[in-house]
């Protein structure tokens, strides 16, 4: 049987996951391509305007599987990885409105309930309704279930050794090479902040990262601190935000700016989020009180005309300049 | 013989041309129509600065700006080039150190960039809509019979207030057509068409953004007094006009070009004068390697591809860089 798992949204932090989970259910994994022009288009095309980009593309690489002849497309509804905070809600309602949105997919959506208190989602009793609705037993979904979180464990590892979520997933699977670390350039370094699915999907932000690797810029993003750390950082709030992923970033901004290690911050958000608005405030309140630069980048469905690139290089060289001339 | 650095802004409208000296004086400054052919326009104020300068002046740094610059940097052998954004933050930032807000009208284009501790935070382009641009102006003028050089100063007399509904060139003119059947006098319009100029700049690229003084005003436009005063109204402050305001984007560039040849220690890439006489052809194509379909531009020296760039995989730089 052929799975198919869109490589958008969180699959860029649960990919690894969820592939394996497959793969050692015996079944076929078909990964959606990489997003390209199609991709977006097809995706704005089917759903509703007023809906936020990065789930605009989602839906694009759902039909993109579609094409691709597979039996189930895998759509897991994200409740909760953290007590007391919850999901964009976007994610939680993400299998219904494919279900009910989309035609040629009443039938298709394979989905489950993913709720845990950790980051960890490999609970298999997350996965019983997969078991359920594709005839597999209790324990064969616990075993996959438990490959499958190790295998993740490993590709955070690298993750949180500062690669990127991308380096960190080829080498999970043996591909690519392990840098020397300790490189540190006496150039710049950038927090760059944005939900994995805007910061990894390199044609939504036209290529951000390796942008920044020609500026010859170091740059952090917050998939690369530990969990733990990320909520340090706001402890001290009266009330943070209800989105976890919106917390994570919060946290990593905080962290950022306070612990002075960056020359500037980026935050990429998409046109259309909503936790982004109360986010991008909070951050520039942040950047106001310790002065270290900050700049939003907003990723919108018209990619290639807008000036993403040139935003970032103007924000670089300033701040080379200015480091320039503090010297 | 004083040490010159040299920066050339291509836009598609204009082509600009500045040489500033060690202290930062502007030594030459020229600024011309690209007419659709930025290679000439280059050579022919290049020529200009060899004829008035070139005894006196030993060029020692160079930088390329403006939609231009990659062919213009390829061409002269430059030492940066760089972004437009950064060429006119640069500039503004060198004569009004705390600048805030960055109004830049040019002939067909116009930007606000906005600033924050002498840092580019936020910046707005606008390339498709005359109405907030010169070309707006241009024709209203030459419809009413005033010389744009007189455009301004014409609506500063105006006592009036005649509000044009600005929202396109096509709405405006026959907005302004039956005010002047009204009565209303040429000065008055004027005054209107610059108000409603200022109003589509601001809706188009302000909107959604805090414009905090100092504010200047720089680009082709901001010769026009009338227009500063509609600013000034507009955000309620003093608008400031910097001495050079039509050719900040190559002083920012000249600027760049010295920190940079200071940063290696003095050797500029200037291939010289001379370097006019060699043969360069762009060309473009649409790349059908994968979906993405990219517009690449390929320019050829003496037959053999120099540069090329616009592939967002970066496939045909790779190829050109590996060839040279
Ligand atoms: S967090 Fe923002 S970008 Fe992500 S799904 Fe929700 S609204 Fe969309
Ligand atoms: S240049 Fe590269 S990205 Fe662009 S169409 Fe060709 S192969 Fe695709």
């Amino acid at each position: 049987m052929k799975i198919g798992v869109p490589k958008a949204l969180l699959n860029f932090y649960y990919g690894p996951f969820w592939e394996t989970f497959f793969e050692e259910l015996g079944m076929e994994v078909v990964l959606s391509e990489d997003t390209n022009k199609e991709i977006i288009d097809a995706g704005v095309r089917e759903s509703v305007p007023e809906i936020c980009v990065p789930i605009k593309i989602f839906i694009g690489h759902v039909l993109n599987l579609l094409e691709k002849d597979v039996d189930y497309v895998f759509i897991p509804r994200m409740v909760s990885i953290n007590e007391g905070e919850i999901f964009c809600p976007k994610f939680m309602g993400l299998p219904d409105m494919i279900r009910h949105g989309l035609e040629g997919l009443e039938d298709k959506v394979l989905t489950c309930h993913i709720k845990s208190e950790s980051d960890d989602i490999s609970d298999y009793s997350n996965y019983l309704s997969i078991g359920n609705t594709l005839g597999i037993s209790k324990e064969k979904i616990k075993k996959a279930a438990k490959v499958a979180g190790e295998h993740w464990k490993k590709f955070r590892n690298y993750n949180k050794n500062g690669y990127t979520a991308l380096e960190s997933y080829n080498l999970v699977y043996g591909k690519g090479k392990l840098k020397g670390r300790n490189n540190r350039k006496k150039g710049i370094k950038i927090g760059l902040l944005g939900y994995v699915y805007n910061v990894y999907d390199s044609f939504v932000n036209m290529d951000i990262l390796n942008k920044l690797k020609e500026l010859n810029v170091e740059f952090i993003t917050f998939d690369m601190i530990d969990e733990d750390e990320l909520r340090n950082n706001i402890d001290d709030m009266d009330k943070v935000l209800f989105w976890t992923f919106s917390n994570k970033l919060l946290g990593a901004g905080y962290k950022f700016f306070r612990d002075m290690e960056v020359d500037g911050v980026i935050h990429i958000t998409a046109f259309g989020c909503g936790p982004d608005s109360f986010l991008g405030k909070l951050l520039e309140i942040e950047s106001d009180e310790t002065q270290i630069p900050f700049m939003t980048l907003r990723i919108d469905e018209h990619t290639g005309e807008n000036h993403l690139q040139t935003r970032i290089e103007a924000f670089v060289d300033m701040l080379k300049r200015k480091k320039l001339k503090a010297i | 013989m004083v040490k010159a650095y040299v920066g050339i802004d291509v836009g598609s409208v204009s082509t600009n041309i500045v040489a500033l000296d060690e202290n930062y004086e502007v030594l030459f400054n020229y600024y011309a129509r690209t007419n659709g052919q930025p290679l000439d326009a280059i050579k022919a104020g290049l020529e200009k600065l060899k004829k008035e300068l070139g005894n006196n002046i030993n060029i020692s740094g160079v930088g390329t700006t403006g939609s231009g610059r990659q062919l213009a940097g390829v061409m002269v052998g430059a030492d940066v080039i760089k972004n437009e954004i950064t060429a006119h933050a640069v500039a503004t930032t060198h004569y009004v150190p705390d600048v805030r807000t960055i109004f830049e009208i040019g002939g067909q284009d116009s930007k606000i960039i906005l600033i924050k501790d002498q840092m580019v935070i936020d910046f707005a382009m606008n390339t498709v809509c005359a109405a907030g641009t010169g070309s707006f102006l241009d024709h209203q003028a030459e419809r009413l019979g005033v010389p744009i050089e007189k455009f301004g100063e014409l609506a500063l007399t105006s006592t009036n207030d005649v509000r044009i509904a600005g929202r396109c060139t096509v709405f405006a003119e026959s907005d302004m057509i039956a005010k002047q059947q009204y009565g209303f006098s040429k000065a008055d319009i004027i005054k209107g068409l610059c108000k409603a100029l200022v109003r589509n700049y601001i809706n188009n690229l302000g909107r959604g953004k805090k414009l905090e003084p100092p504010f200047v005003f720089q680009g082709g436009v901001a010769a026009n007094v009338g227009i500063k005063a509609a600013f000034e109204e507009e955000v309620g402050h003093e608008v400031i006009v910097p001495k050079y305001h039509n050719v900040m984007g190559a002083i920012g560039v000249a600027l760049l070009a010295k920190e940079e040849v200071e940063k290696k220690k003095g050797r500029t890439n200037f291939r010289g004068f001379n370097s006019l006489q060699t043969d360069f052809v762009p060309s473009s194509f649409i790349c059908t390697g994968c979906s993405n379909n990219c517009e690449v531009i390929k320019v050829e020296m003496n037959g053999t591809p120099i540069a090329m760039w616009g592939d967002r995989c970066g496939m045909w730089k790779e190829k050109v860089k590996r060839a040279i």
